[in-house]
């Protein structure tokens, strides 16, 4: 869900810019130099699986997976997202430039809340407790992103609400194919390197011991 | 590899192809990032079709000087989220105003579709005018002119690490691919495709992060101590002071047109 | 027609790069055992890949089990009967653990879970590979990995086996426990191959892929002839 430039108000562009650059600083400050060839290869990886389309109904979908990134990578998830998006936007075209801020708000910060939500749960040893918060993080992920678009959209006029409704309403497939994944996703890594999901200190941040 | 969707390997190699020495590309990156930069700033102001049209042919000369290749540039331009689409679709039946047609029992407003029509215009006249000076810019050296306007070092260092391995991860990404559909998988609306592809995205991430484990430890073997260098050779030219004159004298243009005709 | 695979006069290049394949002939017979070496980068890869309709050659036909095939719909039958085994393990294993990797091209194939669950036993079985059921993929040995990849291809049941340079990094134990899987399998084979005599203990006849063309290897006076 990428917000083009011109849809917003001023305001909220700015507030969104602001969001971000807080969110990203503080991100940084998570990811010294050690961590850069982690976060780096999980920015490339997730940035890549952004190319992947899901079948969905007769059509199909870009995944966000930014649930997944929030459980990896903590706060570092707001800059790793916001290379991605930016990257998308000046080659792609996709959003825009001043909308970047939002577009980063809406992707970032519910990988960050859904951290902080489910990030205990994915830890468990029991392979079902974890695959079922990593589920709850995927598919919520994608509920919050699409209530934060909503939200932008609602502040900058009331004529957007019923078009913004819609939209969640059209996630509701979408929230739980990424929740299925990120689940899938989880039970792959929880059999084969459970210590990526549990190495991390949730105040930390960082996704692995360097 | 069109076939797979966007490329921005090949956006961010096939800089030997575009470097075409167009006055674009010749044109300081530092100074292209902030053009671009101010101009999207100044045309989401704008509400006058008069100054928003003028905004567009600005996006059009720019995307023809940069000389990118037509038809692929005109369809990244045109490519919005379908949620946006349709957003704008239903902003004439959504905004109060002066009723001007009706499909079925909607009623559309004239404001709704001006309205509408209004962000198409910023929409497209930015994405133009950033695929034409930011896009043509290649991702390293993006970098690099990031890192010289200020940017924070380890986000430029975070980005560069990224795009350095987008395209590994991505030839990775093609080939599973490939030996699952030599193994007949073919993706559908069922609980085997999903998981399949939730598996596949877990495994890429474990290897990424694996791989990660040994070029941090080929780092230190070259004696890496927490710090990474950059070396780039930008020079701020007459070329680009004419450049950033005649770009700002253009945006003033711009807000007072639309301060006359709005 | 009794040839499986009938490749008639095959060109390939990749996007900006010279041809690859530069007019290949090749067929298969039931039964018939192959082997293909040739230089690095020499296109052997590919051209299993355009065999099984991975890569579609520029011109050319391929013939598979008497019909041409041209279309991705084609393929896909092409590919539930021949399978390939990819150069690099990795390429190939992908899911968390040794039986779901198997189970995936059955499942692909449209069984029950039961019969699944079945075929998979059986199939580690007949390999002696039951230890590895449910081992994760990502942390077998490289000896396991080639030979849990050769399982589930051999899972699908193919009437022809693909194999791209099956031996690379093999230790003398797990060549040999390879050797003694497709010896006693009746499928028609082609396999890529370096090794001389893996090459002989296992196919018939060789071919070499040279400058873009399949060729009967000549004998080592050929700097001669030119």
């Amino acid at each position: 869900m990428h917000v083009v430039d011109g849809a917003l108000s001023n305001e909220v562009v700015i507030a969104g810019g602001v969001l971000a650059a807080a969110g990203i600083g503080w991100g940084l400050r998570k990811m010294d130099m050690e961590k850069i060839p982690a976060a780096g290869m999980l920015t490339a990886t997730f940035f890549v699986a952004s190319l992947i389309h899901v079948p969905i109904g007769p059509s199909s979908v870009h995944l966000i997976m930014n649930g997944l990134a929030g459980l990896l990578l903590g706060w570092m998830a707001f800059p790793a997202l916001f290379v991605g998006l930016l990257l998308q936007a000046i080659f792609f075209g996709y959003g825009g430039i001043t909308v970047l801020g939002v577009n980063t708000v809406a992707i970032a910060l519910p990988a960050v809340v859904m951290h902080y939500i489910c990030r205990n749960g994915v830890k468990s040893t029991q392979k079902k407790v974890a695959v079922l918060w990593a589920a709850v993080a995927g598919g919520g992920a994608i509920f919050t992103t699409a209530l934060v678009v909503t939200l932008a959209l609602a502040l900058t006029g009331e004529e957007f609400i019923p078009a913004a409704k819609l939209v969640v309403l059209a996630h509701i497939p979408v929230i739980l194919i990424e929740g299925f994944l990120c689940g899938s996703a989880v039970a792959l890594i929880h059999r084969v390197k459970p210590e990526l999901l549990r190495d991390t200190p949730s105040a930390d941040g960082s996704p692995v011991h360097a | 590899m069109s076939q797979y969707g966007p490329n921005v390997s090949n956006v961010m190699r096939a800089r030997g192809a575009l470097d075409t020495q167009t006055w674009v590309n010749r044109t300081d990156p530092r100074a292209r990032v902030i053009a671009a930069v101010l101009f999207a700033c100044c045309v989401i102001t704008l509400d006058s079709f008069y100054a928003l049209g003028f905004a567009l042919a600005i996006g059009l000369f720019l995307l023809v000087s940069a000389g990118l290749p037509a038809a692929s540039t005109m369809k990244k331009v045109l490519t919005m989220d379908s949620f946006i689409i349709f957003m704008l679709l239903m902003l004439p039946f959504t905004t109060p105003g002066e009723v001007w047609f009706h499909v079925g029992s909607w009623e559309a407003t004239k404001e709704g579709v001006l309205k509408a029509v209004e962000i198409a215009l910023i929409a497209n006249a930015v994405v133009m005018a950033m695929l034409a000076l930011v896009g043509t810019i290649d991702a390293i050296t993006l970098g690099h002119a990031l890192n010289r306007l200020r940017v924070p070092e380890n986000l430029v260092h975070l980005m560069l690490f990224s795009v350095r391995y987008i395209d590994v991860l991505k030839v990775e990404y093609f080939r599973l691919r490939n030996a699952m559909r030599a193994r007949c998988f073919k993706p559908g609306n069922n609980l085997h495709t999903y998981r399949s592809i939730g598996y596949l995205l877990g495994m890429m991430l474990v290897r990424s992060l694996e791989r990660s484990e040994r070029i941090l430890a080929a780092m230190k073997c070259r004696g890496f101590n927490g710090k990474f260098y950059l070396i780039s050779n930008f020079h701020f030219q007459k070329r680009d002071r004419i450049f950033s004159l005649i770009w700002l004298c253009l945006l003033l243009l711009l807000l007072a047109s639309d301060y006359f005709y709005g | 027609m009794d040839n499986l695979i009938d490749l008639k006069n095959i060109h390939f290049a990749y996007p900006a790069h010279p041809a690859t394949l530069n007019g290949v002939d090749f067929s298969l017979k039931a039964g018939e055992r192959i082997a293909i070496n040739g230089p690095n980068g020499a296109g052997k890869s590919t051209l299993f890949h355009i065999i099984v309709g991975l890569n579609r050659p520029t011109s050319g036909e391929v013939h598979a089990f008497g019909q041409q095939r041209i279309k991705e719909a084609d393929f896909k039958e092409v590919r539930r009967r021949i399978g390939l085994v990819f150069q690099d393990p990795d390429d190939q294993l992908f899911c968390p653990t040794v039986e779901e990797d198997l189970a995936f091209g059955l499942f692909n194939l449209g069984k029950s879970a039961e019969e699944v669950r079945q075929i998979v036993e059986e199939t580690l079985t007949n390999m002696r590979l039951t230890h590895l059921r449910s081992r994760a993929t990502h942390n077998l040995s490289g000896g396991e990995k080639r030979l849990v990849t050769l399982a589930c291809v051999l899972a699908m049941e193919p009437d022809v086996l693909l194999l791209d340079e099956p031996t690379n990094a093999l230790d003398e134990a797990t060549q040999d426990r390879l050797l003694e899987i497709l010896n006693t399998i009746p499928q028609a084979l082609v396999i890529i191959s370096h090794d001389s005599h893996f090459r002989r203990k296992v196919t018939e006849r060789y071919l070499s892929l040279v400058d873009g063309k399949l060729v009967h290897p000549t004998p080592k006076c050929k700097h001669a002839i030119a």
